[in-house]
């Protein structure tokens, strides 16, 4: 096991959410195939998300450009 | 009626002809579970207060009648229910109350949503990577939104979507109450209280409606505010409740007392009036304070009771709020043995659902009366009112 996974284990036991954002963006861009790379940046930008991470729009851009998610849809109104 | 599982042919007549809700209405889970549609998912139920969720981002989740619910104050400030299931594969999405940053993300496959239930994310829907499907319509797929009102601070759910829109159901009640229409600031940690009680959730409502027992049960009344002080409120198939014409003020060691609602006119000077919202929210309305008891059924035996407190400042006097909250406290202890023992009375097989007394039950049968409307509608009887 390498540093890296050993510090995504050890973020996703302590639910350390930041953590993984900064950790899978790594892992993304050390990925050897364009799938792995998408698949490692989507778990940064579901954490971003979840966090309300600055970075999280520029993930999802990154996500979109790469033809892997699509733009948010327009906000709901509220059911009264 | 075959398809009828009980008789209330009588509880609609005339007050002085007619008979109470028969006991398979607090003691049969199945017609529990008939009024849970008819009476409380069909209509405006209350389910909760803003107070719950003051701040942007609070999330609490409530189960009511037996339905995952989730209340949240979106990144807008407005409040919202939903159901508190993920789209994809049913997962229960938020367990505990807790703040939600960003979005909410269920614990299963993180499929995402946003404070105002779009679902923004479906990761690796379409394969490891992919996170879009041709299939998979976000549109169609953010969190089921449960309709709701708020007023009085109390969040009030209509959760068949099915009913007039709030303030037509109970504009005659807004109209009454119209100048209580203002901010109500709850008094916090000490001006909230839950009671659990071993009742159907309705004879908490028919004890809150009428001023009949308030000699028996609540003696220390007496000294100030007699029998004779109280009268009715009665809107037929809206709501009902009782009025005091005696309301005395707490006053502190100094003689302090909680500052008014602005505007009021003088009849709140010495008035206050206690009104059910049907189905299953009581309030009351005083010059310097309102409060707000929501109703959640628990099973056909069992009733918890939220109780909170709410006065026309933000900052009133610990010590007087712990002391009207004590005082309210001890009040609605002492109907605990009333309705508990009205619950244990209809086990008796051959009780007939008993009689109203005509000059006294008046609010108490017009929710009789409503209750088995609502039924009677579901039902799809004759409105026996028409």
């Amino acid at each position: 096991m390498n540093t890296l996974e050993s510090a995504l284990l050890a973020a996703h036991a302590s639910r350390d959410t930041a953590a993984l954002v900064t950790l899978y963006a790594q892992a993304s861009e050390q990925a050897e195939t364009a799938d792995m790379a998408g698949f490692y940046l989507t778990h940064a930008y579901v954490f971003a998300l979840e966090l309300n991470h600055p970075q999280a729009s520029e993930l999802r851009q990154r996500l979109i450009d790469a033809g892997r998610e699509e733009p948010l849809p327009p906000a709901r109104a509220p059911s009264r | 009626m075959t398809n009828s599982p009980t008789d209330i042919s009588l509880v609609r007549r005339p007050i002085e002809q007619a008979h109470g809700l028969p006991n398979a209405h607090y003691i049969d889970p199945a017609v529990f579970d008939e009024e849970r549609q008819a009476v409380l998912f069909d209509n405006w139920a209350g389910l909760g207060v803003t107070a719950d969720i003051p701040d942007i981002g609070d999330a609490v989740p409530v189960t009511f009648l037996g339905m995952p619910l989730l209340m949240v104050r979106d990144k807008l400030g407005e409040v919202r229910v939903f159901q508190n299931t993920c789209r994809h594969r049913g997962m229960i999405l938020v367990e505990e109350p807790r703040k939600i940053e960003g979005a909410i993300r269920c614990p299963y496959h993180s499929w995402c949503y946003g404070t105002d239930g779009r679902l923004v994310s479906t990761p690796h829907v379409g394969g490891p990577g992919q996170n879009t499907h041709a299939g998979i319509d976000r549109a169609l797929l953010g969190l089921i939104e449960i309709r709701s009102h708020i007023w009085m601070d109390v969040i009030f759910i209509n959760v068949s979507g099915t009913a007039p829109a709030f303030e037509a159901a109970n504009a005659d009640l807004l109209a009454r109450w119209a100048e209580f229409d203002k901010p109500l600031y709850h008094g916090g940690a000490d001006s909230r209280f839950q009671l659990e009680v071993n009742c159907n959730w309705k004879l908490a409502v028919e004890n809150y409606c009428e001023s009949y027992h308030l000699p028996w049960v609540h003696p220390g009344l007496n000294s100030y505010s007699r029998l004779e002080d109280h009268y009715h409120i009665e809107a037929k198939e809206l709501y009902s409740g009782q009025g005091t014409l005696v309301y005395r003020q707490l006053k502190g060691e100094d003689g302090n007392v909680f500052p008014d609602f602005e505007g009021l006119s003088d009849k709140w000077d010495t008035a206050a009036e206690y009104i059910t919202v049907y189905p299953n929210v009581l309030l009351g309305v005083h010059r310097d304070h309102t409060f707000a008891i929501v109703l959640v059924p628990q099973g056909p035996e069992r009733t918890v009771e939220h109780i909170h407190l709410y006065y026309a400042q933000p900052d009133t006097e610990a010590d007087l709020r712990a002391r009207n909250t004590a005082q309210w406290k001890e009040v609605f202890a002492e109907d605990v043995f009333v309705v508990e023992g009205m619950q244990k009375g209809r086990h008796g097989v051959q009780f007939d659902g008993g009689r109203f007394s005509p000059a006294m039950d008046g609010p108490t049968h017009l929710f009789h009366d409503w209750v088995a409307a609502q039924l009677e509608r579901h039902r799809g009887l004759p409105l026996a009112a028409e």
